[in-house]
C-alpha cells in the first residue's frame, strides 16, 4: 500500500512536471520561457509557508497542551523541511527575477520577508542545537515558534506597504479575490501544489520518524541529553 | 494561585526595584551598555559627521546607523538580566518566589528604563556631534520611547529563552534580530521622518501595534519558557 502511495506521488509529480514544459502555455509579457518557473516556485513557495505554519501549529500543542514529545518533533521536522523549501522558492525567485528583472535580489518586499523567514527558522535551530537538556530544548524552541508568528503579519502586511511597491507578478490568490490565469496553467498549478504539498507531509514523516529514532538511540547509549 | 490585581503590581514593581538595586551595586549595565554605545558613536561621528556627509545624505543615513547602535548596545547589555540569574543561581529562588507574569512585567520595565536612559544619554549626543537639524524633535521621542519599549519587550523575551542555552551570548543576537527586525524598520522610519519633516501617522500605530502584540506575546509565553 505504502508503495502504492509512493509509486503514486512519482506519477503525479511527473505528470505535473510534463505538463509545466508541454502542456501549459506561455504567460504573455514574459521572456523566453521564463513564466515556466511559476510552476515549481509558487508551489514551493506556498509549502513551505504552510510548513511554518504547522510548526508554529505543533509547537503551541506541545507548548500549551500535553507536553506531548511528539509534538516537538513534528514541529521541528516540520520547520526543518520547510526552510529547504523556502531556500528553494527563494533561488527558483532569484533566478527568474534575474531573467525578467535583471538582477537576482533588489529587495523586494517579498525578498524582505523571506530572508527574515529563513534568517528566524535558522535562529529557531541554532537555538535547538544550543539547548543540551531535552526537555527545556522542547520547550524554549516551542515558545521561539510561536513568538516568530506573532511578528510575522509585520513582515507580510506591514513592511512590504513601506518600501512602497512591488515588482512581483500579482499572487494567485490575491486581495481582490480574482484569479487571472490562463485555465491549462492553473491546472498544472494545482497539481503542482497538490503534489508539493503531498511530498512535503512524506519527507516529514520520515523526518519525525528518524527523530524519534535518533531520541531512542540517545537514551539507550548516550550519557548526555537525554532527560 | 489567586493573585488580586494589587499584590500582582506589586510583585511586578519589587522586582523592577530589585533590578535596579543590583544595577546601582555594579552599574555593569549603564556603564557597559553607554560606553558601548558611546564608542561606537565617535566612529561613526568622526567619519560620517558634519565633514563626512552632506546634510541630505545624512538625514537618511543617520536615523539608521542611531538605531543600529542602539540594537547592539542592547544586545550586549539586555541578556544579562536572565543570564545573570542562571549563572548566580538565584533564578530558582525567583521560580519560587514571584509569579512569572509579574516578574516578565518587572524585568521588561527594567529594560525599558536601561533602554530609554540610554537613549537619553546617545541621543542629545548623535543630534550634537552629527549636526543634524531635527524638524521635529516631539516626534523623534515617541520613536525613542515605542522603539525602546519594543526593543526592550522582544529582548527580555529573547534573553528569558537564551539564558536556559549554553553560549547565550552570541545566541541573543541571532534569535533577537529577526525577532526585532519589523520593529527597528519601522523605529528607523519614524526617526527618519522626525529627522526629514515628513510625518505619516500610520507609523506610530503600527509601531505601537507591534508592542502590544509582543507584550501579549511576552506575557503568554514566558511562564512556559520560565517554569520547568
Amino acid at each position: 500500500m505504502k508503495t502504492l502511495l509512493k509509486w503514486l506521488l512519482w506519477l503525479w509529480i511527473s505528470i505535473m512536471i510534463w505538463g509545466a514544459f508541454k502542456y501549459a502555455p506561455l504567460a504573455e509579457g514574459f521572456i523566453g520561457d521564463s513564466s515556466r518557473i511559476l510552476f515549481f516556485h509558487v508551489p514551493m513557495a506556498w509549502t513551505s509557508f504552510i510548513a511554518f505554519i504547522a510548526g508554529g501549529v505543533w509547537s503551541a500543542r506541545y507548548l500549551f497542551g500535553a507536553r506531548d514529545p511528539k509534538h516537538d518533533r513534528a514541529a521541528a521536522s516540520a520547520i526543518e523541511v520547510g526552510i529547504v523549501f523556502c531556500i528553494l522558492a527563494t533561488a527558483s525567485g532569484a533566478i527568474w527575477a534575474k531573467v525578467m528583472w535583471g538582477a537576482y535580489w533588489n529587495w523586494d518586499p517579498r525578498q524582505v520577508w523571506i530572508t527574515v523567514a529563513i534568517l528566524f527558522y535558522a535562529a529557531y535551530l541554532a537555538l535547538r542545537s544550543a539547548v543540551p537538556d531535552r526537555d527545556t530544548r522542547r520547550r524554549l524552541s516551542a515558545a521561539y515558534a510561536i513568538l516568530g508568528l506573532v511578528v510575522a503579519p509585520f513582515l507580510f502586511f506591514i513592511l512590504p506597504r513601506m518600501t512602497g511597491f512591488t515588482l512581483h507578478p500579482e499572487p494567485v490568490i490575491n486581495p481582490e479575490g480574482k484569479v487571472e490565469m490562463e485555465r491549462r496553467m492553473m491546472h498544472v498549478l494545482i497539481l503542482g501544489s497538490i503534489g508539493f504539498n503531498i511530498l512535503f507531509f512524506w519527507i516529514h514523516n520520515l523526518r519525525c520518524r528518524l527523530e524519534t529514532l535518533f531520541e531512542e538511540r540517545a537514551d539507550s547509549t548516550a550519557f548526555h541529553g537525554g532527560s | 494561585m489567586s493573585h488580586t490585581t494589587s499584590s500582582w503590581l506589586a510583585e511586578a514593581f519589587a522586582v523592577f526595584a530589585k533590578e535596579w538595586r543590583t544595577e546601582f551595586r555594579t552599574r555593569y549595565a549603564l556603564n557597559t551598555l553607554g560606553l558601548f554605545a558611546i564608542t561606537s558613536l565617535v566612529v561613526v561621528s568622526i567619519s560620517l559627521g558634519p565633514l563626512g556627509a552632506a546634510t541630505a545624505e545624512r538625514t537618511t543615513v543617520m536615523p539608521v546607523l542611531l538605531w543600529v547602535l542602539l540594537l547592539f548596545a542592547v544586545a550586549a547589555g539586555l541578556p544579562r538580566a536572565f543570564v545573570h540569574e542562571e549563572e548566580s543561581r538565584t533564578a530558582t529562588a525567583l521560580r519560587l518566589s514571584a509569579t512569572p507574569s509579574a516578574l516578565f512585567t518587572g524585568k521588561l520595565l527594567y529594560s525599558w528604563t536601561v533602554v530609554l536612559a540610554l537613549e537619553l544619554i546617545v541621543t542629545p549626543l548623535f543630534v550634537a556631534m552629527m549636526h543634524l537639524p531635527v524638524a521635529n524633535p516631539g516626534l523623534l521621542a515617541l520613536a525613542l520611547v515605542l522603539g525602546g519599549y519594543g526593543l526592550a519587550a522582544g529582548g527580555t523575551l529573547v534573553a528569558a529563552i537564551i539564558a536556559q542555552a549554553r553560549s547565550s551570548g552570541t545566541l541573543f543576537s541571532v534569535l533577537a534580530l529577526p525577532v526585532l527586525l519589523p520593529l527597528l524598520v519601522l523605529a528607523i522610519e519614524l526617526s527618519r521622518a522626525a529627522i526629514a519633516g515628513d510625518f505619516v501617522p500610520v507609523v506610530p500605530r503600527q509601531l505601537l501595534l507591534y508592542d502590544a502584540s509582543v507584550t501579549v506575546a511576552g506575557l503568554l509565553l514566558f511562564p512556559a519558557v520560565w517554569n520547568p
